[in-house]
């Protein structure tokens, strides 16, 4: 995809692999990402979908510069992240965690754990520190006078806005939410969801969402990619993909997503079958063709390329657009 | 904090009799009255004098300050360095870690005696070099439990939090790391210390330590030996006082790791009741049709705070091959109650009402352990929530299946293994003979899940209680276990009671299902009507939390609950949703209501349920 002049974080043909070749080739080479190529404009959500292995945590982290890429780069503002990311880069790019309990310093005062964004990057002088730290923790809902608590003071809920107000510390153009609600209560994770939408349309920070939650992506994020064994099966405008899906692994994750409406009365449909194979060793050509309804010979062949449908989608199934969408429901 | 006061004020009490012994009125330490050597204990000598007539006392105090400021010193020496070493070395892995640890494995190779001897014969006996001896004794010490508490800390999210908003290396050293760590290594040191006043002793005593005539407890022992046969209390004293302050070392040592410790093991009780008193109204007379029928169950939790009850008066009944979904948020009780069905519960909670009558007949939570143990498995059987904590790592699956199976059957090694089989082929593991002979971390999290459903079906039960079994899953991987379960469900005639807190999932699954909210059941009844049609405001509440599925301009992403679950401690009067309740009424602070059933198979606390009817449906019934 060509950057555009909004563009402000790309990854460009990123790879990441883990392991070694190990002595006498024993060794395990696992791809955790593969050729991943994708951007966010400012201000812009993109949901990051997939299984447990596909790769998301690990693609966030390179989206980051907490990793640094085994091929491929990635490009916020325009410059091509280093090993070694420079403190006026790391202050615009922040991370808030899936599980609060443990992002959180159990043996310091949150006020002082909210502070050290600032002390870090020197963006108040000391005698402003609790005037910011109110101010954070009134832009995510908490009661300021409560700065002296220690984390196991608050309910997941209020641990995971603390993590957020940590994390908007610096004032950030760019978050990595990974996984940010699915460690909460069904009630809790609304709450968060919302205050996730209401900071980011409020300071207009571009935000990658990680998420296995099919419905909260397509309610949060503008756009969504949806990750199978490390590489992109399918990315476009959430509504559109989520409302006519062109990849058979983006159709069968519908599928799986449990709902409330549709399952009383009516039998589930049929789940996909097998598992997710072993990254080690990834089938040849398409990762997906293993599980997938629709597979032909062909699609052992070769990598089907993650083709642009001309409408802003990508789709990488060699199948796909044969004839009718529909029509090729599994 | 208060169990510390009275070790830590015997060793403050050592230590300014110490400090202050210039200034006490004491006879000089060194001052030499021949003509009253080997005194007994007198007013002018309260503890005697020794063999140059020196004052005993005088020399027991002013020997603490060589015994203490060696074992001070050499404790806080090796402790900066120790630490210092161990958690660079952990954070910056690589040469570090490889320098520290192997200087300090070197280190470990001398025996320690022999190094101390070592160096007090290079440099010379005095105080000063048994510091500096005892500092490289007890060095690797401190290094290799810094460097393991580092190794275990430094991948743990809070730091990555602070490399995430750029914090230096010194800085998450210093101050993320070095605080997680400090607990044990404060209560090494206080081990340290009492170490090394042994030590110290020790090596005055063989002449390698103290240099006469400066006192020291070592010493004094030293020279007490060879007058033994004429003053045999001269021997007491310096004993007595090393003995003094090594039990207070080690007591404070104990204490403090107590108090950094907040988690205290409750002690094990007793899990049947007080008396065996007549079934609370429970009817065990039920309707052949009943699999179990559970009344008015109630578990008790002692804490140190006074006891609180994450479960209160829980009553349902499953039918045989009926599915009853017990849904609610964390903290709700509802894995207590399924624990407490099976006499699981851990030590400090007990049963403290309520019965579980199973096929009209036993009542589980009267049942003695013996008899319990037959039923489980055979009749009664678990699946938890994650199989890889739940699976036994060293041994093979098949193994683990085969248990199962033989603690209810008496089968010969054939038939057990061809019944292995057949079970992993049952809940569809491929290549269930190779599967059989697989260890855990090998298969995946849903082949180990449905390893698990295999183990709890293997004696063929017939109540399965099924604890959040797919939460551990991916969605596709979920819908896979969820139709296996309801299959074997549908085929075996089995009841199940699946616990979860995913709405999406009970609606799949369950026939019926029961709210659960700090503790209570809020709302009982048909899965489809209940969701239709919510009688209780949490209920109702719940499902307008659910992130809506349809698109369109009415979705968009829902507020959840105001406010938080309250505290089992500091439970509400009245209804204990009220607090959050967006329908309260005065009435609904002072009054709790029983679970009422308000419409035929509808149960709910709440008594205006109608009103909750007549709101606008909430948006499963509107997709229906």
């Amino acid at each position: 995809m060509e950057p555009t002049r909004h563009t402000l974080i790309a990854a460009e043909g990123v790879t990441m692999r883990f392991g070694r070749a190990g002595f006498f080739g024993r060794g395990k080479l696992v791809h955790a990402v593969s050729d991943v190529s994708l951007s966010l404009a400012r201000g812009e959500t993109l949901g990051l979908v997939g299984e447990s292995g596909s790769g998301k945590s690990t693609l966030g982290r390179l989206m980051l510069g907490l990793l640094a890429p085994s091929a491929g780069r990635v490009r916020f503002d325009g410059a091509a992240l280093g090993a070694q990311l420079p403190p006026a880069l790391r202050r615009r790019m922040q991370l808030v965690f899936q599980d609060p309990q443990a992002s959180l310093d159990p043996r310091r005062r949150i006020g002082a754990q909210l502070a050290d964004g600032l002390a870090i990057h020197r963006l108040a002088p000391k005698a402003e520190y609790a005037a910011r730290i109110a101010a954070l923790l009134e832009q995510v809902g908490l009661d300021p006078a409560h700065a002296s608590r220690f984390p196991h003071e608050f309910s997941g809920g209020q641990r995971q806005r603390i993590a957020i107000a940590r994390a908007l510390s610096t004032a950030p153009d760019f978050i990595v939410a990974d996984e940010p609600v699915s460690a909460l209560d069904v009630s809790v994770q609304a709450q968060i969801l919302a205050l996730l939408a209401t900071l980011r349309a409020r300071l207009g920070v571009a935000m990658l969402f990680i998420s296995h939650d099919l419905r909260v992506v397509r309610q949060l994020c503008d756009r969504v990619a949806v990750l199978y064994l490390g590489r992109v099966m399918e990315e476009g405008p959430a509504r559109a993909v989520f409302a006519a899906p062109r990849h058979p692994y983006t159709r069968a994750l519908l599928a799986a997503s449990p709902r409330l409406g549709q399952s009383i009365g009516q039998p589930a449909p049929p789940p996909l079958a097998g598992e997710p194979p072993d990254p080690a060793a990834p089938p040849s050509g398409c990762v997906f063709r293993t599980r997938c309804p629709l597979a032909v010979d062909a699609c052992a062949a070769a990598v089907p390329p993650l083709r642009d449908c001309g409408d802003g989608r990508r789709v990488a199934c060699i199948r796909a657009g044969e004839g009718d969408d529909a029509a090729a429901l599994p | 904090m208060r169990r510390l006061l009275m070790p830590g004020g015997m060793i403050l009490l050592i230590l300014a009799a110490a400090l202050a012994a210039p200034v006490l009125p004491l006879p000089a330490p060194l001052a030499m009255d021949i003509m009253h050597r080997l005194a007994p204990p007198s007013v002018a000598h309260w503890l005697g004098t020794d063999e140059f007539g020196r004052d005993e006392l005088s020399r027991l105090i002013w020997g603490a300050r060589a015994s203490l400021a060696v074992a001070g010193g050499s404790t806080a020496i090796a402790a900066a360095i120790g630490t210092s070493l161990g958690v660079i070395g952990g954070y910056l892995r690589g040469l570090p870690a490889f320098l520290a640890i192997r200087a300090m494995d070197v280190v470990l190779c001398f025996p320690p005696l022999l190094l101390a001897v070592l160096i007090v014969t290079l440099v010379g006996p005095g105080i000063v070099t048994l510091i500096v001896a005892l500092s490289i004794l007890f060095l690797p010490g401190f290094t290799r439990l810094a460097y393991a508490g580092v190794l275990q800390t430094r991948n743990l999210d809070y730091v990555e939090a602070q490399r995430v908003l750029g914090a230096g290396r010194a800085r998450i050293m210093l101050r993320t790391i070095l605080p997680n760590i400090a607990g044990p290594i404060l209560v090494q040191a206080s081990l340290t210390a009492a170490a090394a006043v042994v030590l110290e002793a020790g090596l005055s005593f063989l002449g390698l330590g103290v240099v006469p005539p400066t006192p020291s407890w070592g010493l004094m022992v030293r020279s007490a030996r060879e007058v033994m046969g004429q003053a045999p209390l001269l021997l007491l004293w310096p004993c007595l006082a090393l003995s003094l302050t090594i039990l207070a070392l080690n007591l404070l040592c104990d204490r403090l790791r107590d108090a950094l410790d907040p988690q205290t093991a409750p002690r094990r009780r007793r899990r049947t009741m007080a008396a065996a008193r007549p079934l609370a109204g429970a009817a065990a007379t039920d309707g052949d049709a009943t699999l179990l029928a559970v009344d008015g169950l109630t578990v008790e939790i002692a804490t140190p705070r006074g006891p609180i009850r994450p479960v209160r008066d829980v009553s349902f009944s499953l039918g045989a091959g009926e599915t009853l979904a017990i849904v609610g948020e964390s903290g709700s009780g509802k894995s207590v109650t399924g624990l407490a069905l099976l006499g699981l519960l851990p030590g400090a909670a007990r049963v403290s009402h309520g019965a579980a009558v199973y096929a009209g007949t036993t009542d589980l939570l009267r049942c003695q352990e013996a008899s319990l143990r037959a039923l489980r498995g055979s009749h009664l059987a678990m699946v938890f929530q994650d199989p890889m904590s739940a699976l036994n790592p060293v041994h093979r699956v098949g193994d683990q299946i085969a248990e199962a199976i033989l603690a209810h059957a008496r089968l010969d090694a054939k038939a057990v293994r061809a019944r292995v089989v057949a079970l992993l082929r049952r809940v569809g593991i491929p290549a269930p003979v190779a599967r059989a002979r697989a260890f855990p971390h090998e298969m995946s999290g849903g082949m180990r899940q449905r390893a698990m459903i295999a183990m709890a079906i293997a004696a063929g039960p017939r109540l399965l209680i099924a604890d959040e079994p797919t939460t551990a899953l991916d969605v596709t991987i979920e819908a896979q276990v969820l139709d296996l379960l309801a299959a074997l469900q549908r085929s075996e005639g089995l009841g199940m009671i699946f616990i979860t807190h995913s709405l999406p999932v009970v609606a799949r699954i369950a026939d019926r299902v029961a709210v659960m909210y700090a503790g209570e059941v809020l709302e009982q009844g048909p899965v489809a009507e209940i969701f239709a049609r919510p009688l209780h405001p949490y209920t109702r509440a719940l499902l307008d939390s659910m992130v809506p599925e349809g698109d369109g301009a009415e979705a968009g992403l829902p507020a959840g609950i105001a406010g938080n679950v309250p505290s089992l401690l500091d439970l509400p009067p009245g209804c204990s949703f009220a607090p959050r309740c967006a329908l309260r009424r005065p009435a609904c602070e002072t009054l709790r209501l029983p679970l009422n059933e308000v419409a035929p198979g509808r149960f709910s606390r709440c008594p205006y349920g109608r009103e909750i009817a007549a709101m606008a449906a909430p948006i499963p019934a509107a997709r229906a």
